[in-house]
């Protein structure tokens, strides 16, 4: 009796020292793009290492998988996506894999769009999720930087899952970074408030997230079909519609061609913009806050600058 | 309309440049029987550029062309070789060996730098829409002296290009002007390929030379019309993109296309002897009513065997005779397809107009709080499966419709047109029978 107490009360010291020591747990924690990396990097602290499949400065929408992804993620410990059918490759990789904690709702899957106030959703999809068809939204939530919020608490969730002795240390990282954020998103704010209502054109409908929080008017795209390069009645139309509406520059993003949006920025008269879609897209985007300080400076400089 | 004129005369006057060069190459290409080679060279040039890129220079930079050029000569070099190949193994063979390998290790190292894509998409596609003056000014220079040298050096050119052995030649000079011809070919394609891209350059090469053949053997008279051919086809796909609002380069690939379709029948029923000419239109004639009636059994065939699958051809004849899946259905049934289709309108339009105030709400009054979004989505959410409830029932009912108009339509248009098809084969064969006895037949007067 006493020997079977006293055997009990060891198992229960021993399981309570392996779960009070960090146990060498270093999280493994794969993403699909760099800012999903750059949230997950700033909530986890060292407790995880992160790696993005998709390498800075490449399209996730146009990346091809390697050998080398499967083993990435097969010994991942957590794995967040973007979801919305942004990073649809992933889905081959996992079915490849085969590991039920990576399929839907299993315990190292993260889909990060989860919870997200979705814009512009779209009718037919013919992607047949788990039996129910949604409709498919436009997938560049992260550009919304209130979005992070709701990201990093999937985060965060996760994270506790797997690791919760080191939950406050999670709680409390997440919180740093999300003052940090607000500051910084008020700053924002204001610093692009005397251009609400700016009229703009961009290459790709990329911006819906990052226009409704700047309250900036898209008015057109410049290739309204990724892929299909834009028709000269579609380039005359623009031209003609942003000379209407008074469009103050050209939001062109990285790894698209620049030939078109720079002529429709030299017959309109108006700036050529480069802002960075990701993290780690242009120089000085390192990280999640770096991208949007980067966007916001190149923004207020066009908008602030008169016309000649 | 002023600014259509002012984005369409740029590009057509660089594919005029194009044309001029682009189709006296291509005469020579399909001497040497090489079609390809172009796409060969152009894709070492573009891995030149690719290796620049990847070292960090510009690709309009000096060094990003000191790159394209020392791969186009390599490749060039690699191309003179083929000649002496062509006893082993076929040249083509060769030259897409080059190509695939060319542009395989684009990829690999494109897989290196950053943004690379973008550069592999431009090769593919090209932006000959939004040529800039500048690239024009260089694309006239850089041909006209290209073409001054074509014109001094045209005896030996033409010579080496004609034959494969060609007569009083030590197979050193051979070589050597095969190396120049190639190298100037490159450099021609280098720089056409960055702004046309791959596929319209293989058409300004190819299809105006073909085209000539088609009409001569003469160079002079093969380039004449390869020349006037190119330019108005290009004329015409530009046109064709602005009217039609199509992607420019695929639009002018289509137009070329066209141009030769309309040759070759130009050449079967104009440009010969009219005794001919009438044996070709019966031919044609007969042919576009043979292929009408094996579209029309083979669709109505389908119909009978499958009434619920797609069915493209019965589609079409429905819209067209306005005879739609609700006139093979009961008034209680066609109530109810007319209601799903209108339905299913409305809904999208819903989602549309949802869209269209989130939208404005992004600039304009007070902003739409993410509760108000949230609640939109899941509106539009709604709509879309409602939506897609209603197709469900057009597809269904439109099934029915067409179980019915099988017998109805399908089964009398299939029996008239295999009976048709039966009396064209017996009239086909006695043709035959007569030919082969050596009545009615014309020779060609060319």
């Amino acid at each position: 009796m006493r020997r079977g107490l006293l055997r009990l009360l060891v198992a229960a010291a021993m399981s309570n020292a392996v779960a009070v020591t960090p146990a060498a747990a270093v999280m493994r924690v794969v993403t699909t793009t760099t800012d999903i990396a750059a949230l997950v990097a700033v909530v986890a602290g060292d407790i995880a290492t992160v790696e993005s499949i998709v390498p800075p400065a490449s399209d996730p929408e146009a990346f091809e998988t390697r050998p080398g992804d499967i083993d990435r993620v097969r010994r991942a410990d957590l794995l967040v996506r973007v979801g919305l059918g942004y990073d649809y490759w992933l889905d081959a990789l996992i079915n490849r894999i085969g590991d039920k904690r990576f399929m839907r709702g299993g315990e190292a899957y993260l889909d990060a769009s989860t919870g997200i106030p979705l814009l512009e959703i779209r009718g037919q999809s013919v992607v047949n999720e788990g039996g129910h068809a949604h409709g498919v939204a436009n997938p560049h939530y992260w550009l919304d930087p209130d979005n992070a919020i709701i990201i990093t608490a999937g985060i965060a969730e996760m994270l506790i899952r797997a690791q919760p002795a080191q939950r406050n240390r999670i709680v409390a990282q997440r919180a740093r970074f999300l003052a940090d954020l607000e500051a910084r998103r008020q700053r924002w704010s204001q610093v692009l408030a005397p251009y609400a209502g700016a009229k703009l054109i961009a290459y790709h409908n990329s911006w819906p997230y990052f226009a409704r929080r700047f309250r900036l008017d898209i008015i057109d795209f410049i290739e309204p079909r990724p892929g299909i390069a834009p028709s000269p009645a579609h380039l005359a139309q623009l031209i003609a519609r942003g000379r209407k509406a008074g469009v103050r520059a050209i939001v062109h993003e990285p790894y698209e061609p620049e030939d078109a949006s720079r002529l429709v920025a030299l017959k309109l008269g108006v700036p050529l913009l480069h802002l960075a879609i990701s993290v780690g897209s242009t120089a000085g985007t390192h990280d999640y806050l770096a991208l949007f300080e980067h966007n916001i400076a190149a923004l207020a400089k066009a908008l602030g600058t008169p016309l000649p | 309309m002023t600014d259509a004129l002012s984005l369409l005369l740029l590009p057509f006057a660089a594919s005029v440049a194009f044309v001029l060069i682009h189709a006296y190459l291509g005469v020579h290409v399909l001497r040497r029987k090489i079609v390809f080679a172009d796409l060969a060279l152009a894709q070492l040039s573009a891995l030149g550029a690719t290796v620049a890129y990847a070292n960090g220079y510009a690709p309009s930079s000096p060094a990003g062309f000191g790159y394209a050029l020392l791969f186009t000569a390599i490749g060039a070099a690699l191309l003179t070789l083929t000649r002496g190949l062509a006893r082993f193994v076929s040249q083509e063979a060769f030259v897409g060996i080059l190509y695939v390998v060319a542009t395989a290790a684009t990829i690999l190292v494109v897989d290196r730098a950053p943004q690379g894509a973008e550069h592999v998409k431009r090769i593919l596609l090209g932006s000959i829409l939004t040529v800039s003056p500048a690239e024009v000014a260089k694309l006239v220079s850089l041909y006209a002296a290209i073409g001054v040298f074509h014109w001094f050096a045209r005896a030996p050119l033409l010579a080496v290009s004609s034959a494969t052995q060609p007569a009083g030649r030590s197979m050193l000079t051979v070589s050597g002007w095969d190396f120049l011809f190639f190298l100037s070919f490159g450099l021609v394609v280098a720089s056409s390929v960055t702004i046309a891209g791959v596929l319209l350059v293989f058409s300004f090469l190819i299809v105006p030379a073909v085209i000539g053949s088609i009409f001569s053997a003469r160079i002079e008279v093969v380039l004449a019309v390869a020349w006037s051919m190119g330019i108005a086809a290009s004329a015409a796909g530009l046109a064709g993109s602005y009217a039609f609002d199509l992607t420019t380069g695929a639009a002018m690939v289509t137009a070329f296309a066209l141009f030769l379709v309309l040759a070759g029948m130009a050449k079967a029923v104009v440009f010969i002897a009219p005794l001919q000419r009438r044996a070709n239109l019966r031919v044609a004639l007969l042919a576009v009513l043979a292929l009408a009636l094996v579209l029309a059994a083979a669709s109505s065939l389908w119909l009978l065997v499958n009434p619920t699958a797609d069915q493209p051809l019965a589609a079409m004849f429905e819209k067209a005779s306005g005879l739609g899946p609700g006139h093979f259905l009961n008034a209680g049934d066609r109530e109810i397809f007319d209601n799903a289709a209108r339905d299913t309108v409305r809904f999208q339009g819903e989602v549309d107009r949802l869209n269209a105030r989130e939208r404005s709400a992004r600039f304009q009054g007070a902003p739409l709080s993410d509760e108000e979004i949230r609640r939109i989505a899941s509106y539009q959410q709604s709509f879309n499966e409602m939506a897609r409830g209603e197709r469900f029932v057009q597809d269904v009912l439109r099934g029915k419709a067409r179980q019915r108009e099988a017998w109805i339509v399908g089964l009398p248009v299939a029996a008239i047109s295999l009976v048709g098809l039966g009396v064209l084969a017996r009239r086909w064969r006695r043709a035959r029978i007569v030919g082969a006895n050596g009545t009615g037949r014309v020779t060609s007067g060319s």
